[in-house]
């Protein structure tokens, strides 16, 4: 019988587990790691997000992204590589969930789809037929962007089919909603749950709401996976929210949104004027307005349909409203039919204001926002209009633009962000006097120019305060530029002093675990804990280990009690013993 | 299970002190030391022993309130921090440090910062607040303290206030904005994300090998800057609170702070704009506030908010915040302007104004020079100033004189103050409590270079508006001194134009001689008018004064206009203006003035006697026979008027003398009548200026919740109680007061017990519920109800009274209508 016996040095009341066994956790992570950087233009990268990680022997992806600067198959994550790595006959029986967090960064308009973009593939073509989570927002909008994107890149890129539409609504079918705060039981041990993690983007144009960060159990062994969050509220859309949890891991998104903030600050000519309050840029924006309509002039705010425009409205609502300002605010069309679907529709995921107010009357019904028609814009006097396109690309904000641009009364903002060869890139890069559209049309450029800047610290500080609030044992980086992440990584070890990995694609790290160990105690123990009592781990085979006193050890083996004695030996008594022995000695000589 | 910890814990009394002095070590393996600055571990059993004598065991409690919060449920920690919290607060500082318990309770509080429940993080954030009062305390007791630990506790909280719990940040915040004795560069990290670097904050600690305060705790960095922009109001409500409370440490901070807040005026609830706007005040009184010219926008905007609170707290800041640009102090001049135009019913505007101007006294100059210039070549009537522009920039430039900085010589051109005399109602509002409206307006009289009237009240007044140009802050204290002058000011004033208004009416009594009639009715009735207007802006005896000269007034144009009908002689009568009206009026207003006036002096009782004797006069030439009332009541009068005058204070005129002569040689009274026209001609209009302690009675009622859309309602035949709100002026209990309350014809009368009122001598007032007895048989009815008071001093010539009044009343009030309905009509 094999008996382990362990003494544990003063043992105190207060523990009541153990750190015994070093269960393993395994992660496999995808992640890029090089990024196209500072290239200006319209090259730019983004990374697939598809991290695998094997938590007690079960199995999660969070997100099934896809990379947008390939055209083959390594817009995909290496899944066959991965499978063959778990020794797995299939997709279905290897992984017990998939969780997509969100849709995308929504950074950029062609940058979208990295955290979903390879699903229908994984589930039609590879034939995953295991359960897929995601939140109800993503589910509503996921199958339209899907099949956006398809077509995208089959007409315009000339890409062969990777899966059809019919694909799509198939794998969609398959996907199970999840509330936020809601815990899902998706087997016999593994338990996820959804937090709310804020508005993911509020860039100028497109926000996608309904991201969430996923906590993630099984056992004791415990990991979140952030995704991409914002802990910043805005004034629609609320602050990420996570209950302080126990977590082994956290595996957080060192996301795009700081790499292209650092890029910014490269090709934007007004990196200087970035400040590090939201407020601050509030108030830069309110005062060019109210400067611009007291002088008569119109101001023009190229947005996209959702999100921003929303934020800025409320904004001006607000302050038209304090003001007691009387000039009209309007919204081409369709901006707010889109807008109040939208809504309405995800109420629960937008801020604390909202949801208070909601029930009142729709915060989304602009008490001065008036009627819009499109012949107003030859109006005479002053009025502030939203428009789409946000970069003036086109469309009816093009079209304002022209009228307005020649008049120096005139104000246009500027999204923070706008692609090359848009009018408004043009207008961002220094201080053009006049716009060639093409060789016929010219603008005279007359108006002021605001440009909305944005904050480039909320994003590292952010990962930051989230991680020192869930005070994880470890954390990984994935889905971010190689240096940046090393410098996090840094900053995390050093200030935080918590482990911090970022690996590169395909490379597993393996963290160990706690694993909270029940035993049980004798009486006698408990009761003589008061002193200071030294007590024994008993560990037999095929049973469970417990805590004993000492002196109830040989009891509780059914064994005797043995006692070995040593008896001090005088001088004499050595002479004695020597004579002894040298008589046995003569004795057997003889 | 079985946590042995709680076990023992579960009788912390009886268990705790012995457990504590058998086993130190577990307890001070929870200290896992939270920083190095405490480097002396909380031996709690040792001191134990040494000051177990006294009766509380404050040391017992902590240990086994320190033991219960590592417990595993978190209710139970929670609510263990909160005892320590409850403990602490009621041990006194020195006592708390000797025992060790602080340093107890914040190794405890340090130990579950980052606990999973929020309840335990949200006591927390309060045993924190409290151990850091608690240091502060011992540093105030002993100065050698370590500091550091202040700074450090104050990281601590910061990074609570970074919690996902609402409730923690709101906490958190509150706890920040109570802290003291912080660093310079511990706040500054506060108000910015990016991580300053040690080396930059240096200059707070540079003694020896100190280091820098190094941030322990990253996320404490830019606490407030998430705090503004948190989702919820409460938090960013509690964050603007603290960010305000704490500039009064560093100027530096209160710079950086300043931005922080103004950009919270744009928040969307008005709750944190109302909040924010308070911490700028709070900055502002403790002079850490310096606009910038970025801020002006921003701030100026507030000042046309519509929300009226939010403007008025906006100007109560600027009313104290030292603006260094004329362009800036212009623009908030200018914005004020726009404001006071926008609501002219918010007056404090010009007191604001005014301690702007009074703040920037170089700036007012550079203001009233523009503003003199404006004047001067403005053509007579171009420049109102009623306008509030001109109002405005008066005030600005007429507080430069006050301002502090002395050095500088600032010349007011005087034009400025002769024409601010005009506003000087206006002015001395601006200035409020600081300088009364005398001295301030012999003050601009001198200043513009005007005589006042009289050079006694210049000289007099002077010295008192010398200083209050220099030392407004004095000037306090000299209102007592210069109350009475004020008042006699006012008086001077008021008499001056009551004396000219006097000379006016003797002179349209002579006019009567002349029969030109019309015209000194006309003059009567604008002297009476002017009198009113007089009357109306003065209060006290000078009040009351007035509107007796006015009653006054009234009777001499009775008389005239009955004296001319007399004349007339039955040559035609003309409707209303039958003489026998007009008697009555005359009479009514006689009496008024003799009742309704208390403290009447000799001199005006005789100039109402006189009166009296005139109308009863008049009344015998009217009916043309001697009435047997009318009779007694000149007897009445002669005998009072002799009475008056028994003392030689005062003279009978020829007008009483002649009469008497003629009455005691004919008792019957048909000499009187024969000689009526040369008694007349006789009376002299000889209205005396000296008034004494005059006091006007009158009464004010009003009946509860009726009008005619909503009547009263009764049931035929049956009576009906009325309810009345009744304020009476300056009643005496010997005045007899009735209800008068006439339905048509039938009249009821009820008596006033003043025993249901409440009120000091001037003032009473009290409601009752007067019972109406005989309601008519009709579906609605209007009641008419007005207060009447007996006449004690005259005779009544009514013998029989119904248990009413004697017919010698004066009406106190004006007649109210109350109106009923039959409840079947409704």
């Amino acid at each position: 019988m094999a008996i382990e016996c362990l003494v544990l040095g003063r043992y105190t009341a207060a523990l009541s587990c153990i750190p015994l066994a070093t269960a393993r956790l395994d992660l496999l992570a995808h992640a890029d790691a090089a990024l196209g950087g500072a290239s200006a233009g319209a090259g730019q990268e983004v990374g697939k997000s598809c991290v695998v990680a094997t938590i007690g022997g079960k199995r999660v992806m969070f997100d099934c992204g896809m990379h947008m600067g390939y055209h083959d198959r390594r817009h995909y994550p290496d899944f066959a590589r991965a499978l063959a790595a778990w020794g797995a006959p299939d997709f279905t029986s290897a992984l017990a969930c998939v969780v997509i967090t969100h849709l995308c960064e929504a950074l950029l308009p062609y940058s979208h789809l990295d955290h979903i973009g390879a699903l229908p593939y994984f589930t039609e073509v590879c034939g995953y037929h295991g359960p897929i989570y995601m939140t109800y927002p993503t589910k509503a909008l996921a199958p339209f962007m899907l099949e956006d994107y398809r077509k995208v890149t089959m007409d315009q890129r000339g890409e062969a089919e990777q899966y059809s539409y019919e694909d799509i609504l198939r794998c969609m079918k398959k996907v199970i909603p999840l509330d936020l705060k809601q815990t899902v039981q998706v087997d016999k041990d593994l338990v996820i749950r959804a937090y709310y993690a804020g508005h993911v983007c509020s860039l100028y144009f497109l926000i996608v709401l309904g991201a969430a960060m996923i906590y993630a159990k099984v056992g004791d062994a415990a990991m979140a996976y952030t995704g991409d969050y914002n802990m910043t509220p805005d004034r629609h859309l609320g602050a990420a929210q996570i209950d302080r949890l126990k977590l082994d891991l956290l595996i957080t998104e060192y996301g795009p949104t700081f790499n292209y903030e650092h890029d910014f600050s490269i090709w934007s000519t007004y990196a200087k004027t970035i400040r590090d309050s939201k407020h601050a840029r509030e108030r830069e924006f309110l005062k060019a307005v109210h400067k611009c309509v007291s002088g008569g002039g119109k101001v023009l705010i190229p947005t996209f349909a959702l999100g921003r425009a929303q934020e800025l409205c409320m904004l001006l609502d607000d302050y038209w409203e304090r003001m007691n300002l009387k000039i009209p605010i309007y919204f081409s069309a369709g901006l707010t039919i889109q807008a109040n679907m939208y809504y309405k529709m995800l109420i629960g995921w937008t801020s604390q204001k909202i949801k208070d107010s909601h029930a009142v009357h729709n915060p989304f019904d602009f008490k001065h926002v008036c009627h819009f028609e499109r012949s107003f814009i030859n109006n005479p006097g002053p009025c502030v209009l939203f428009a789409t396109p946000g970069m003036i690309s086109g469309g009816f904000s093009l079209e304002a633009f022209k009228k307005w641009a020649p008049s120096n009364k005139n104000l246009i903002t500027l999204p923070g962000y706008c692609v090359a060869g848009t009018v408004g890139h043009k207008l961002m890069s220094g201080k053009p006097t006049r716009i060639d559209l093409d060789k016929d049309t010219h603008i005279d450029v007359r108006c002021q120019i605001h440009q909305l800047a944005f904050s480039p610290h909320t994003d590292s500080k952010g990962i930051m305060d989230l991680t020192e609030f869930l005070s994880p044992k470890h954390v990984i980086l994935v889905h971010g530029e190689k240096p940046q992440m090393a410098f996090l990584k840094e900053r995390i070890e050093s200030e935080l002093g918590m482990p911090c990995f970022y690996p590169a694609n395909n490379e597993s790290v393996s963290i160990p675990t706690t694993d909270n160990l029940k035993m049980s105690t004798t009486e006698r123990f408990i009761t003589s804990c008061a002193a200071e009592q030294e007590g024994v781990i008993l560990m037999e085979k095929h049973k469970a280990p417990k805590i004993l006193c000492e002196d109830e050890l040989a009891q509780v083996l059914g064994m005797e009690r043995h006692l070995v004695q040593f008896e001090a030996l005088g001088s004499s008594g050595i002479e004695e013993a020597v004579e002894l022995e040298f008589k046995r000695a003569e004795a057997a000589d003889l | 299970m079985g946590d042995p910890h709680l076990l023992s814990s579960a009788h912390p009394a009886a268990a705790a002190s012995s457990f504590a002095r058998k086993h130190p070590g577990p307890i001070d393996e929870r200290f896992s030391d939270p920083s190095p600055h405490i480097t002396k571990r909380p031996r709690v059993a040792a001191d134990t022993a040494a000051t177990g004598g006294s009766a509380p065991y404050p040391e017992a409690e902590v240990r086994s309130l320190v033991m219960m919060a590592g417990g595993i449920y978190p209710l139970a920690r929670a609510e263990a921090l909160r005892g320590l919290a409850a403990v602490l607060g009621k041990v006194d500082a020195y006592r708390c440090f000797v025992a060790g318990i602080v340093e107890c309770c914040y190794g405890c509080a340090v130990e579950l910062m980052r606990d999973e429940d929020e309840g335990v993080r949200l006591a927390v954030v309060g045993l924190l607040g409290l151990c850091a009062q608690k240091f502060a305390a011992r540093w105030d007791v002993d100065a050698k303290s370590d500091g550091d630990i202040m700074d450090l506790i104050f990281q601590q909280l910061s990074s609570m206030a970074r919690d996902m719990c609402t409730k923690v940040r709101i906490e958190a915040f509150g706890a920040l904005g109570k802290m003291q004795r912080v660093s310079e560069g511990v706040l500054l990290q506060l108000l910015s994300k990016k991580v300053i670097k040690t080396d930059t904050m240096s200059g707070t600690i540079i003694k020896g090998q100190k280091l820098p305060p190094k941030l322990k705790i990253p996320c404490a960095a830019g606490i407030f800057a998430h705090g503004i922009e948190d989702e919820f109001y409460q938090v960013r409500t509690a964050a603007c609170t603290s960010l305000g409370a704490l500039a009064k440490f560093s100027s530096q901070y209160a710079e950086k702070a300043l931005d922080l807040l103004m950009d919270m005026m744009n928040d969307d609830t008005e709750t944190v704009r109302l909040q924010t706007l308070q911490a700028l005040f709070h900055m502002a009184t403790y002079g850490y506030l310096s606009m910038q010219e970025k801020h002006m926008h921003m701030f100026l905007g507030l000042l046309v908010d519509a929300n009226a609170l939010i403007r008025n707290a906006a100007r109560k800041i600027l009313g104290l915040v030292n603006l260094p640009k004329l362009q800036m102090f212009k623009s908030a001049i200018d914005c004020l302007i726009a404001s006071l135009e926008k609501n002219p019913e918010e007056q404090d505007i010009y007191g604001i104004l005014f301690s702007i101007g009074k703040n920037h006294g170089s700036f007012s100059a550079n203001i009233a020079k523009h503003l003199a210039k404006e004047i001067a070549t403005a053509s007579d009537g171009e420049l109102i100033l009623d306008r509030p522009r001109v109002k405005a920039l008066m005030i600005v430039s007429i507080s430069a004189p006050f301002s502090d900085d002395k050095h500088k010589k600032l010349d007011i051109p005087s034009i400025i103050f002769s024409h601010a005399i005009s506003l000087l109602g206006k002015v001395s509002c601006a200035l409020g409590e600081e300088v009364n409206q005398d001295s301030l307006l012999s003050y601009l009289c001198h200043k513009g270079g005007m005589p006042l009237w009289g050079n006694r009240s210049v000289s007099a007044e002077f010295g008192e508006s010398e200083s209050c140009k220099v030392e407004t802050v004095e000037v306090g204290e000299q209102i007592e001194n210069t109350a009475k002058a004020t008042k006699c000011l006012d008086r001077v004033l008021v008499m001056q134009s009551v004396e000219s208004i006097l000379q006016t009416v003797e002179g349209a009594w002579t006019m009567r001689m002349s029969c030109d009639v019309c015209e000194a009715r006309t003059i009567l009735r604008t002297c009476k008018e002017e009198l009113k207007v007089l009357a109306e802006n003065s209060s006290g005896s000078i009040g009351a004064f007035l509107s007796f000269l006015c009653e006054y007034l009234d009777a001499i144009r009775l008389v005239v206009e009955l004296w001319q009908l007399i004349q007339l002689d039955n040559s035609y009568t003309v409707g209303l203006t039958a003489p026998d009206i007009l008697l009555e009026k005359l009479n009514i207003s006689v009496r008024r003035m003799e009742c309704c006036y208390a403290g009447l002096n000799r001199g005006l009782e005789v100039q109402v006697m006189e009166l009296s004797l005139l109308a009863n006069l008049l009344g015998l030439s009217n009916i043309g026979a001697c009435s047997k009332a009318v009779l007694s009541k000149l007897v009445w009068v002669i005998n009072r008027l002799e009475g008056l005058c028994a003392d030689g204070s005062c003279e009978l005129s020829d007008f009483s003398r002649e009469i008497k002569k003629t009455f005691e040689a004919d008792h019957i009274g048909n000499a009187l009548i024969r000689n009526i026209h040369t008694s007349v001609e006789l009376f002299r209009l000889k209205p005396t200026t000296d008034f004494g302690a005059l006091k006007a009675i009158s009464a004010v009622f009003q009946v509860c919740d009726n009008n005619s859309e909503n009547p009263l309602s009764y049931i035929c035949g049956l009576p009906v109680g009325v309810s009345f709100n009744i304020s009476l002026w300056n009643i005496s209990s010997n005045n007899r007061l009735w209800l008068h309350m006439s339905i048509g014809e039938s009249v009821q009368h009820t008596f006033l017990e003043f025993s249901s009122f409440e009120g000091d001598g001037e003032v009473k007032s009290g409601s009752m519920v007067v019972p109406l007895n005989t309601t008519p048989m009709a579906h609605s009815f209007v009641l008419r109800v007005c207060l009447i008071m007996e006449c004690y001093g005259g005779i009544s010539s009514n013998q029989e009274r119904h248990g009413g009044p004697s017919d010698c009343v004066v009406q106190l009030s004006d007649e109210l209508d109350v109106y009923f309905v039959s409840t079947g009509q409704r």
